[in-house]
């Protein structure tokens, strides 16, 4: 009983009107929430307070890094597509060189929208060929990541990318250090032509190594491109050498002067870890002559054996590649007997 | 990240489905995983052209087929040889700058392929430590650290791999040795530690390891090596205490519950795992109690050890320990000494400096002092200690407190070197009893009960009390010469062999009591036959290791007649008869050392005996907790600064801890409720159901109101059955009766 009187009180409290007093502001409603906040700095994410128009090499190198880092799609797109503008004018507009733009722009190779990597290799395409020279052996390393890459569509675009290097620096790609044994890996891996398989799983049955998963499931074209570009990287690598006629001032500018090709001793790799049989550069037409001889003949051999057999594409491409291998290694003659 | 989730939707192949499938089938796919090992390989080579500067995408896609790889390596040992090598290769050239994810993926993946053993647990410690040692990250040590244990401890679960502990254990002394200066050293204190916490290091080389810690130049090293020795046996009981708590499975209720939830196979296998959880636990609870000594035991050479710690950290002016650090060093070795009675003269008169009421944690020091102090350090070492003590710390000037914890101190010397005393010294402290602050005068009251045991003939004459009066004049005391000894035996055995006689007694009488006297006394008779075969054969009889403490929980051992027996003997004052008695005793307890092997219960008997006999011999018979904890002390353990201040922190407890006392034990009064409303509701909590009672109570009283009326018109006869029926059946226990189906 006792609470009675209070609960009456309490009850009666909410009919009382507030008395309003000078000076002394309203009373605040029982439901007022504070709203009001302190801080010591404020931050505005992602916004430009200049007034004046970004001055173009600003907006350059802004669109660069939207086209490595953006997250989305389009975006990566647009600036891709913007930056392709600015190469392709006349004179190229490009602040910040090849060799960075390579840099930043590599790893995009194994994007995984269509649109970007098609812009992409536009991109590429309207790079100057001579500044992608130096670079050759590290848009390499992210072309053969991209070849064996879970994805059909970024495999058979990687080839196009490929395609554009040996276009550019074919002289490059094949004598560049791993550029010879690992591209050709990842081709064999790319084709399911690959001699240690069957040695690896311990496996000796009658079915070659699958290919029913991921190398030819969009059916032979994508093959048939294989092989194609398999051709013009081995046409690349057999390219006979170019007869340099004797020049007696050479002998003297190779010691006195300074040599004027970026990473000129590069096969004396000073710097970079231990090399392997796969790492190592073969930078002349028959170390690498030998080295396939060695290592790739048979499994060639026998996978372009079975692709003429398919016929269509797939048989057309082999018939180039079958040529190809007739030129460039018509005039080995196999291990010297020592 | 949220970019490549998405990807992966666009994207009909990812490595986690392949992953899968090449489990399932590893000869079908090895043609993908020979892809993403190349893959992997391109991954490898953009990452190392650049560790430092990779993009979030590379480091990303990589972090991916390591994991894959790692995952599956051991479907194709010959394709993914290399792997090992390379993540080994990498953690330890770029641990520093690699991104902490993919840094704690290849960690990660290390251990995994090291359980799928491909590589083995040597190289993959030797590969994680250097790394522990020398990473910047904080974040990257706590994983190693972590990660090298488990290992540890997984490679030892099975079956103790003494050849990869020699190797670590190698590697950690090294570690330590090698540069005594760095810090680097704690990692070796750290690993030691926690795995002797573990009992996974139980020998001799760790703790020569830690030793090695000890003398140390790294403050930090210094101070957990000593640490360790001063704790580190203490945290592997309390661990293994732990251990045998946790997670007791109540095997009823999950028998109860498969008798009621419906049967399926997963139920089944529920029960049968507790079941087997359980038996589990009761091996481990009977199994012999592994032999471990403590870390203090298994020094090799104590005595260099304690004169190096000393010379090297306490009596070296230019040793710049805190005096907190320099505390536990002193502790270690008076520890040290007082346990192994080493002699390290030096240290004694290094302590004469410290002991003054002003010094910091002067208790500790006092501490130390006793605990360093043993009946083989001459009494001339000790004799200025003491009087500089208790000219220091004992005056009617001084402080109750202070003077309560110098008296402490000189008891706690002398009952360890009761000839550090002189007379005159003794007497003035004796006087202390009279104090009016309660500390000082127990502490003096406690050194007069020393003596009265150890020195009485130092003490005035009515100082020494009745029993050592007596004692004196038959001769049964005597005064210790310095370095005198007992002769050998075992401490306490007569005690066991009493008790056990008298057990024998009482179980005789039991079955006399119960009707087989007769077979009770064959048994004697064998017995008295053949005494050898016959001892074994009973502590077999009686269980063997364990189950002589069950029978002691059966039939608690009538404690009066033994003490009552016991007292008198201690207080005897006939000579001749103490003479018979003595020879006795040495002639049973040398029977009962040579013709049966004392089983671990037979040795917690004796202790407790022991124990009892101490008690009972300072205290008469009265139980007083001080001083049963007093004589609870084991030899081992050392002497803290509590105990010599003990008695001055006597006042009485605070109001809230009384308050707390006073609840303990008691349900929660959150609101006013009856204490049935309370327990009805913790019941409630606990999934309980209710009593009979209850349900009776809180039926519906429309429900029960027919039957109610119906009772009002019952016949004479019909209330008579119905009566007859309730006696018949609560005398049966209930409709079905209550005599187990």
């Amino acid at each position: 009983m006792g609470s009675s009187n209070r609960k009456k009180n309490e009850k009666a409290k909410d009919f009382k009107k507030a008395k309003l007093r000078v000076g002394k502001g309203k009373p605040q409603a029982s439901n007022f929430t504070d709203t009001s906040f302190k801080s010591k700095a404020i931050v505005v994410n992602q916004q430009s307070l200049s007034e004046t128009a970004p001055d173009p090499v600003e907006q350059f190198k802004h669109n660069l890094s939207l086209a490595s880092s953006s997250r989305s799609d389009t975006q990566r797109k647009e600036a891709l597509a913007y930056l392709t503008t600015q190469l392709s004018a006349k004179p190229p507009n490009n602040p910040v060189g090849t060799s960075a733009i390579l840099t930043k722009l590599l790893p995009l190779i194994s994007d995984s929208y269509t649109s970007v990597r098609g812009q992409l290799l536009k991109l590429f395409r309207a790079l100057p060929p001579a500044g992608v020279s130096p670079d050759v052996e590290k848009a390499l390393m992210y072309v053969r990541a991209g070849m064996t890459h879970l994805s059909p569509e970024i495999r058979t675009d990687t080839l196009n990318v490929l395609e554009w290097l040996l276009d550019v620096a074919g002289d490059e790609v094949v004598s560049c250090p791993g550029g010879w044994m690992k591209t050709l890996n990842s081709f064999s891996a790319m084709l399911g032509w690959n001699p240690s398989i069957g040695n690896a799983t311990g496996s000796k049955g009658w079915t070659t190594a699958s290919k029913a998963t991921l190398g030819a499931t969009k059916g032979g074209n994508a093959q048939a491109r294989q092989i194609q570009i398999l051709a013009r990287f081995l046409q690349a690598g057999f390219k006979p050498d170019n007869q340099v006629a004797y020049d007696p001032q050479a002998f003297w500018d190779n010691i006195y002067r300074m040599p004027r090709r970026p990473n000129p001793f590069a096969y004396l790799n000073l710097f970079g870890p231990a090399r392997d049989e796969e790492g190592e550069m073969y930078p002349d037409r028959e170390s690498r002559q030998r080295v396939f001889y060695s290592r790739w003949n048979k499994a060639i051999t026998k996978g372009l054996d079975e692709a003429k057999k398919e016929g269509g594409a797939v048989g057309r491409a082999a018939a180039v590649l079958d040529q190809t291998l007739k030129e460039g290694m018509g005039d080995y003659k196999g291990e010297p007997e020592s | 990240m949220k970019r490549k989730v998405a990807a992966l939707e666009k994207v009909d192949a990812d490595l986690v489905s392949l992953q899968y499938k090449i489990r399932r089938d590893p000869k079908s796919y090895a043609q993908e995983f020979y892809d993403q090992y190349l893959a992997y390989d391109a991954q490898k080579q953009i990452f190392l052209s650049a560790p430092t500067t990779a993009s979030a995408e590379d480091v990303k896609n990589f972090h991916d087929l390591v994991d894959m790889i790692a995952h599956v390596a051991d479907c194709y040992p010959e394709m993914s040889g290399q792997f090992a090598e390379d993540l080994k290769a990498l953690i330890t050239q770029h641990h520093a700058t690699l991104d902490p994810e993919l840094r704690e993926k290849v960690v990660g993946s290390l251990a995994l392929i090291k359980r799928k053993e491909i590589i083995d647990s040597t190289s993959l410690l030797t590969t994680l430590f250097p790394i522990l040692v020398s990473t910047p990250s904080k974040s990257l040590r706590a994983l190693l650290f972590q990660r090298i244990l488990s290992d540890l401890r997984e490679a030892n679960s099975k079956s103790i791999n003494h050849r990869l502990n020699r190797t670590i254990q190698t590697v950690l002394h090294n570690l330590i040795t090698s540069d005594k200066t760095s810090p680097k050293a704690i990692w070796a204190v750290k690993l030691t530690r926690e795995l002797w916490k573990r009992q996974i290091w139980t020998d001799a080389k760790p703790v020569d390891v830690m030793k090695e810690a000890c003398l140390a130049d790294n403050e930090k090293v210094v101070v957990g090596g000593v640490r360790f020795f001063l704790g580190g046996d203490k945290e592997r009981e309390e661990l293994e205490d732990d251990d045998s708590d946790a997670e007791n499975v109540d095997i009823k209720r999950v028998a109860h519950q498969v008798g009621i939830n419906k049967k399926s196979k997963k139920r089944e296998k529920v029960y049968k795992k507790a079941v087997e959880k359980v038996k589990r636990q009761e091996k481990k609870k009977h199994a012999p109690h592994p032999l471990n000594f403590s870390a203090l035991h298994l020094l090799h050479d104590p005595q260099g050890f304690a004169e190096q710690l000393f010379q090297k950290h306490l009596q070296n002016t230019k040793a710049k320990l805190t005096l907190e650090h320099k505390l536990l060093v002193l502790q270690l070795v008076t520890r040290l000494v007082g346990l192994h009675k080493l002699t390290v003269i030096s240290l004694y008169s290094w302590f004469a400096k410290y002991l003054t009421p002003k010094q910091a944690s002067v208790t500790s020091f006092l501490a130390s002092l006793a605990q360093g102090t043993h009946n083989l350090v001459p009494p001339d070492a000790l004799e200025p200690l003491i009087v500089k003590i208790a000219n220091e710390f004992v005056s009617e000037a001084a402080a109750s407190e202070v003077a309560a914890a110098g008296i402490n101190a000189i008891r706690e010397i002398c009952a360890r070197q009761p000839l550090a005393m002189n007379e005159t010294l003794l007497q003035d402290l004796v006087q202390y009893r009279k104090s009016k602050d309660k500390g000082v005068m127990m502490a003096a009251k406690g050194l007069l009960s020393l003596y009265r045991e150890v020195g009485a003939d130092l003490l005035k004459k009515r100082d020494r009390g009745k029993d050592a009066t007596i004692g004196l004049r038959t001769g049964e005391i005597k005064n210790r010469k310095f370095g005198e000894e007992d002769a050998g035996g075992i401490e306490g055995l007569e005690l066991l062999a009493k008790w056990k006689e008298e057990e024998k007694k009482r179980k005789r009488d039991a079955k006399e009591a119960n009707g087989e006297g007769k077979e009770g006394e064959d048994s004697e008779e064998e017995e008295e036959d053949d005494g050898w075969e016959v001892a074994s054969l009973e502590s077999s009889d009686s269980g063997g290791w364990i189950n002589v403490s069950d029978d002691e929980d059966e039939a608690p051992p009538p404690k009066k007649p033994r003490t009552d027996s016991e007292a008198p003997e201690l207080v005897d004052a006939d000579k001749e008869n103490s003479e018979e008695d003595a020879a006795a005793a040495l002639q049973r307890m040398t029977e009962l050392a040579t013709t049966s092997i004392l089983t671990p219960a037979d040795l917690a008997k004796l202790q407790e005996l022991r124990l009892q006999a101490k008690v009972d011999g300072a205290m008469g018979n009265r139980s007083n907790k001080h001083v049963k904890a007093l004589a609870a002390r084991h030899d081992d353990d050392g002497l803290t600064a509590e105990q010599i201040e003990l008695p001055s922190k006597l006042r009485k407890t605070t109001k809230e801890e009384r308050v707390a006392m006073a609840k303990e034990g008691k349900p929660e009064r959150g609101e006013h409720k009856s204490t049935q409303a309370i327990r009805r509701s913790k019941k409630d909590a606990e999934g309980k159901s209710t009593t009979n009672k209850e349900k009776a109570r809180k039926k519906n009283f429309l429900m029960t109101i027919g039957k109610a009326k119906a009772k009002n018109k019952r016949s004479l006869t019909e209330t008579r059955r119905v009566l007859k029926g309730h006696i018949d059946r609560s005398k049966r226990g209930g409709k079905r009766g209550n005599i187990g189906c």
